[in-house]
């Protein structure tokens, strides 16, 4: 078994008495994207930026690769890259001084690792202008390079698609992915917007108010999907008995002036045939699916995740 | 985990890589060569006196002094004997005091050091608040090293850029000397008398050096006392106003309330260690150099103790 590259362990943070992140304990085993989801001031930053130490735990422990920040922050250190927020750099810098800065803090980053991970990012026909002139795309990338300089095993982002415009959330999607497959560097992600998070994590955390309120496989999830067909007959309660004798009877469900069926689209063709054939006149058949946000609202309770 | 020479070198690229800087020592530099040209100037409307005859009549001035002003009291006695000693000395050998020399443009030098300080000041108060401005302070703190090693990291760059303006202050005012007096006056030797009347050569080199170590002193102190400012505050334009408004108004201060004896507990009284040399009075009569220099090691210590415990202990969270 592959050791957790990075663990919580009871991780608590209370400033006057008020528990902001309350008792949070989770694995993330390698070359996972593990997302951190949540509504606004829900904790997420607050635990992002315990794990790297730049705010400080009132209870508990993380342990990246076994070694505890707490205890032995610059060892642990030299296995996280990290962008927070908005990467901000040095921007009388250039693109190359910068990432020779951040170079230096590391034993064993070579020029030719600077060179390698500039052109990985497509970054090597400006690398030597200052970052004032940079998009904020660019900088972003930038932010990337710093972060995996090092060839770290566990790189975290806080809010890193803040800012960018649909086609920079896009790239740094694909980059990650690649990341993940390519070097099996773990990533844990935080972000209020859900639908990223679908597109980007093999398992989510969510967080309300401090608290860990589940993790799930988006896997499992997009697996476990319930679609239903919703369908519109002349005789609402003779197709409700056909269908219960056939399907489970708790499948079937009325609603209204219409009735459900927890099956997939596949099975409409035969549905139809069977109420035809008993002549039962169908109004309307179609199937619903019911979405991932669904599904996280009402485990947060119906609270806005977005 | 980052070697401690590399953090410096980072903190001396964020130096060094801003025009900024530049731009300091550009106008430390123009002040020097200023000051320079003012004292070649004021040398030259001077310049057709005869200085002969000026220290032969200075000295029947004060021969005369020594004779019929009986309420002399005995240091004032041996100074005028020495005085006029020294100037005898001068007419025998044929040296003009008051003929500008290399080593009087360095000796003028050491009062601009007080303009290298506030320049060191403004780099040092903005050496971590900066960070917080600019927003990099996030990215310069995730990484392997301690927040202890990078503090020091900064302020081994600050004190190299304080000994750097050191080294063009001194530099430039000989420079200067140089191209206006020639630089064969390196190896003039001083002339002194003791209090026992006997005449001196020391080197020149040797007394500038000892000016400037006076000037260092408080120079290091600013420069710490900005530092911490520094790390207290998290933008660098309030760091920056405010270390210039301690160091500014301070001394002001402290002379302006020279008259309580708590005074002389504050860091502006004892910053001028030059006060305990002789010719100067201190600031207090119970004030001793031992005093001072403890205040200081004092001041020095918690000013350090406070800029740790500030970037050390606190949360990051903006």
């Amino acid at each position: 078994m592959t050791e957790a590259v990075l663990q919580l362990r009871n991780v608590t943070k209370s400033i006057g008495g008020r528990k902001i992140v309350d008792n949070l304990s989770f694995d993330i085993p390698a070359g996972e994207v593990f997302g951190f989801l949540g509504p606004n001031g829900a904790g997420k930053t607050t635990t992002i930026r315990m794990i790297v130490g730049l705010i400080s735990m009132s209870k508990g422990e993380a342990l990246i690769k076994g070694v505890s920040v707490r205890e032995h922050f610059e060892l642990a250190m030299t296995h996280v890259g990290a962008i927070v927020e908005n990467p901000e750099m040095y921007k009388f810098l250039t693109g190359y001084q910068n990432l020779a800065h951040f170079a230096r803090r590391h034993k064993g980053v070579t020029k030719e690792r600077i060179n390698e991970v500039v052109k990985l990012l497509g970054l090597q026909n400006r690398i030597h202008e200052k970052v004032k002139r940079y998009s904020l795309g660019m900088r972003q990338r930038l932010g990337v390079a710093q972060a995996i300089l090092h060839r770290p095993s566990l790189l975290i982002l806080d809010e890193p698609t803040n800012g960018l415009d649909p086609a920079g959330i896009r790239e740094l999607r694909d980059y990650l992915r690649k990341l993940t497959r390519e070097e099996g560097i773990s990533v844990i992600v935080s972000s209020h917007l859900l639908s990223e998070m679908e597109l980007m994590c093999d398992r989510v955390a969510i967080i309300q108010a401090g608290k860990l309120i589940d993790i799930r496989s988006l896997q499992e999830a997009r697996d476990s999907i319930q679609s239903k067909i919703v369908i519109e007959v002349g005789d609402l309660l003779a197709a409700q008995q056909l269908l219960a004798s056939i399907f489970d009877v708790s499948r079937v469900e009325v609603n209204g002036n219409l009735l459900e069926l927890a099956a997939d689209k596949a099975a409409i063709p035969d549905i139809a045939r069977l109420l035809v054939s008993s002549d039962i006149d169908v109004l309307g058949i179609h199937a619903v699916q019911k979405s991932l946000e669904e599904q996280f609202l009402e485990i947060t309770g119906g609270e806005m995740v977005v | 985990m980052s070697s401690l020479s590399n953090l410096i070198r980072n903190e001396n690229m964020k130096i060094y890589r801003r025009p900024r800087t530049w731009l300091m020592i550009a106008f430390l530099i123009l002040a020097i060569g200023l000051m320079s040209g003012i004292m070649k100037w004021d040398a030259s409307q001077n310049a057709n006196q005869d200085w002969q005859n000026n220290l032969t009549e200075r000295n029947t001035h004060m021969q005369q002094e020594l004779q019929n002003n009986k309420e002399l009291s005995e240091g004032d006695e041996t100074y005028l004997t020495n005085e006029i000693k020294l100037n005898e000395y001068y007419l025998e050998q044929n040296i003009n005091p008051n003929q500008l020399s290399l080593w009087s443009y360095v000796n003028t030098s050491t009062s601009l050091i007080m303009l290298a300080t506030i320049l060191t000041v403004i780099i040092a108060a903005d050496m971590i608040a900066a960070e917080f401005t600019w927003g990099t302070i996030k990215l310069l703190l995730v990484g392997p090293a301690s927040r202890t090693k990078i503090l020091l990291s900064k302020y081994i760059a600050t004190l190299g850029f304080a000994l750097l303006l050191l080294i063009v202050t001194f530099a430039t005012a000989y420079a200067a000397g140089g191209i206006l007096e020639g630089f064969d006056g390196t190896s003039q030797s001083r002339i002194t008398i003791t209090e026992a009347g006997v005449i001196q050569e020391s080197s020149y080199f040797v007394n500038s050096l000892e000016k400037y170590g006076f000037s260092v002193v408080s120079m290091l102190m600013y420069v710490t006392m900005a530092f911490m400012i520094s790390s207290a505050f998290r933008s660098s334009s309030m760091a920056i106003a405010f270390s210039l408004l301690f160091m500014l108004v301070g001394n002001v201060l402290s002379a302006f309330l020279s008259g309580y004896s708590w005074v002389k507990y504050l860091l502006f009284s004892n910053i001028d260690l030059t006060q305990y040399l002789s010719g100067s009075t201190p600031l207090r009569p119970e004030m001793t150099l031992t005093f001072s220099i403890m205040m200081l090691f004092a001041y020095y210590v918690v000013f350090q103790f406070v800029a740790w415990l500030l970037f050390t202990k606190r949360d990051v969270a903006a």
